[in-house]
């Protein structure tokens, strides 16, 4: 096989130029987003394997009474940009700011928050580099002779995991969704280095005509302590009622696997797993859901999961804590029944 | 005034109908069929209703094996007027960095556009990568999780939708929209537009002889990224135990007993 890193037209790659670790830490709406904060847990495992620095990376506009939280968090210094030309956010012009930083510094792995606006930021980043980038890794390792990231994700088709790496080329470049990681804890005693750096903001091509928050009724299934959760098993929307049902008994909300969302029955907002969210529920029910790795991801900081399935050797008996093997059109009645009855008592 | 559009559609394995051996934790590969990626009719439908209100063509464009041809016709069946099959044994292997270039020297040649309409992500890779890289060889502006779009002038006026927010953008022609998945309501084939695109060959097929691309910088080669191996899934620690019986009564009374001694609070 033929290397990769030899197009003519790229600019070519001194690796050990290429030093540190760093996490992309959004300031979006003047707040840090706790998503890129989590990073720091993984950013420090990688730095600490490879011997690098591990680095937050901040743009924004009024952002210096936040430049201190990734420190606080784990990271062993700080480089920022405070620019009034970035109190509005539009991809491009925040995806040329960090490029500009990255080509000065020469950081030889990049973490960045999933979130809408790093996942389209972040792809442009990488590209504008030639470097290599993968989507929604669900966990990293590094090589420590090569000092090559291993950004491991779910491929296509279920039960495997692939490992991938970008051996030629720097930086090497991952997006990871909200809540994959857990938040490293806080510790404001933590001392770190602030860089503030001026950087050439190029103009906006695109403008930001309006910005408008809008309320979410619901509580978020990243939020919720109970999750009822359907998947293709239930048949028909009209399974989800019936899990509402169940859900609104115990106090919890419903969530639904991707074939549940591509099939219609519940947003996409609720789709748990490696392409949707993370939950930390302390119960989380599994209806009619089969098990696929890509969901399993979803369910990895959750505490007790049942799963409810007809098919006894589907694979989501084997990560979960209590299986019922029954149709669930009888087990879910069944138990609202029971724990009605159990409270009645 | 009239638009020219080029919407870019990837043909994929429809993961509906794909399952997992159970025995061997793997795949089912046999006879899984092709299909336009869903969210990219999404894409198809925006820019058709782009077409009917300010008038102009619609392009389609897509990178993928020969038999793609087959996805290409239905998309002309919804209405769009040509549609590119841009296809080589060269291009094959290429991660989003070497697809996005691929696709987008062939999106030059169709030179001058105005607007190009992507899908949100594919439901094969779900990257959501292709939309922001092709922009980024293209140098021309983009926005992601697009909604609605209006046109007047030169400016496109565009509606998205965040985690929290709605927002309203401007952005000059040519400019690069990604269209929110699900944000409308794809339409359906016409009989009469297919056998139109029949006798009027309207599906060009461009190799590398068209492109004349260096072999260096597409397909396998092309590409930054390498899938090392893949190897089975950690899987959590979970107590596994299955109540596998007829009665469902008991079979719920031993969960919620089972539930009450973990301590959770639901009777
Ligand atoms: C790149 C990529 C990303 C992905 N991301 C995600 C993701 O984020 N989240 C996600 O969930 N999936 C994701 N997937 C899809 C994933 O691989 C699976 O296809 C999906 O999780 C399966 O959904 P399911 O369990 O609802 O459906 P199925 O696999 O079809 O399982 C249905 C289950 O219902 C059971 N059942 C049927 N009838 C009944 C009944 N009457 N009573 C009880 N049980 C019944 C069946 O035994 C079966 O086990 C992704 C795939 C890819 C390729
Ligand atoms: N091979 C391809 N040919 C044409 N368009 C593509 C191709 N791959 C991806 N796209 C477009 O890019 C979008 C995002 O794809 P992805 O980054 O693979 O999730 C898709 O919805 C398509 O609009």
């Amino acid at each position: 096989m033929s290397t990769a890193g030899i197009c003519p037209e790229w600019d070519l790659i001194i690796k050990d130029e290429w030093r540190g670790v760093w996490i992309f830490v959004e300031t979006f709406d003047g707040e840090v987003n706790e998503a890129s904060l989590q990073l720091l847990n993984p950013g420090r495992m990688i730095a600490d394997k490879i011997k690098a620095k591990l680095v937050g990376v901040m743009l924004g506009h009024n952002i210096r009474h936040l430049v201190r939280e990734p420190i606080y968090y784990g990271a062993d210094e700080v480089i920022y940009v405070d620019d009034p030309a970035l109190s509005t956010y539009t991809p491009e012009v925040y995806a040329e700011t960090l490029i500009s930083l990255v080509r000065k510094y020469k950081p030889e792995i990049i973490l960045a928050a999933g979130t809408l606006r790093g996942r389209e930021m972040i792809p442009y980043v990488a590209n504008i580099l030639r470097a290599g980038i993968t989507a929604d890794c669900t966990d990293f390792d590094v090589d420590v002779n090569t000092r090559d990231l291993i950004m491991i994700r779910p491929p296509f088709g279920a039960t495997l995991l692939a490992h991938i790496r970008a051996p030629e080329r720097r930086p090497q470049l991952s997006t990871v969704r909200p809540n994959v990681f857990k938040l490293p804890s806080r510790d404001v005693s933590r001392r770190g280095e602030l860089i503030e750096e001026k950087v050439d903001v190029p103009p906006p091509r695109i403008k930001l005509i309006s910005s408008e928050e809008v309320k979410v009724e619901e509580v978020p299934i990243e939020k919720a302590e109970i999750i009822v959760s359907g998947g293709r098993g239930l048949g028909s929307p009209e399974g989800f009622k019936l899990l509402e049902k169940l859900a609104e008994l115990v106090g919890g909300v419903v969530a639904g696997s991707r074939k549940a969302v591509d099939a219609g029955w519940i947003p996409h907002e609720r789709q748990v797993g490696q392409t949707g969210k993370s939950v930390k529920a302390s119960l989380y029910i599994a209806v009619g859901i089969s098990g696929a790795a890509q969901h399993l991801f979803g369910i990895r900081e959750a505490g007790i999961v049942v799963a409810i399935n007809n098919d006894p050797e589907a694979p989501i008996f084997e990560n979960a804590d209590y299986g019922i093997v029954a149709d669930y059109r009888e087990a879910v009645p069944a138990l609202i029944e029971e724990i009605t009855n159990r409270r009645s008592r | 005034m009239s638009l020219n559009i080029v919407v870019a559609v990837k043909w994929v394995p429809n993961t509906q109908v794909v399952n997992i051996d159970p025995k061997t934790g793997t795949l089912i590969r046999e006879g899984i069929p092709s299909i336009i990626n869903p969210h990219d009719l999404n894409a198809v439908e925006l820019a058709l209703q782009l077409k009917e209100r300010y008038g102009g063509t619609v392009t389609a464009i897509s990178m993928a094996p020969t038999s793609a041809r087959a996805g290409l016709e239905f998309i002309i069946g919804m209405g769009v007027d040509r549609a590119i099959l841009v296809t080589d044994r060269v291009f094959a292997g290429a991660d989003t960095l070497a697809t996005s270039y691929t696709l987008s020297k062939a999106i030059e040649r169709l030179k001058p556009f105005d607007i190009l309409v992507f899908g949100q992500e594919t439901i094969d890779s779900s990257t959501a990568h292709i939309g922001a890289q092709t922009a980024s060889w293209l140098r021309i502006p983009y926005i992601y999780y697009v909604t609605d779009v209006e046109y007047l002038n030169g400016v496109v006026k565009v509606k998205r939708k965040l985690e929290k927010r709605i927002e309203v953008y401007e952005l000059p022609i040519p400019c690069l929209l990604v269209v929110a998945m699900k944000s409308n309501e794809p339409r359906s084939v016409k009989l009469s537009y297919k056998l139109k695109a029949k006798m009027e060959n309207c599906i060009e097929v461009w190799t590398n002889n068209e492109l004349g691309l260096t072999r260096e910088c597409i397909g396998l080669r092309g590409s930054p990224t390498r899938v090392e191996k893949s190897i089975a899934t950690p899987s959590v620690p979970r107590k596994k135990q299955k109540f596998d019986g007829q009665d469902v009564k008991t079979a719920v009374k031993w969960l919620v007993d089972k539930l009450v001694e973990e301590g959770l609070k639901i009777v």
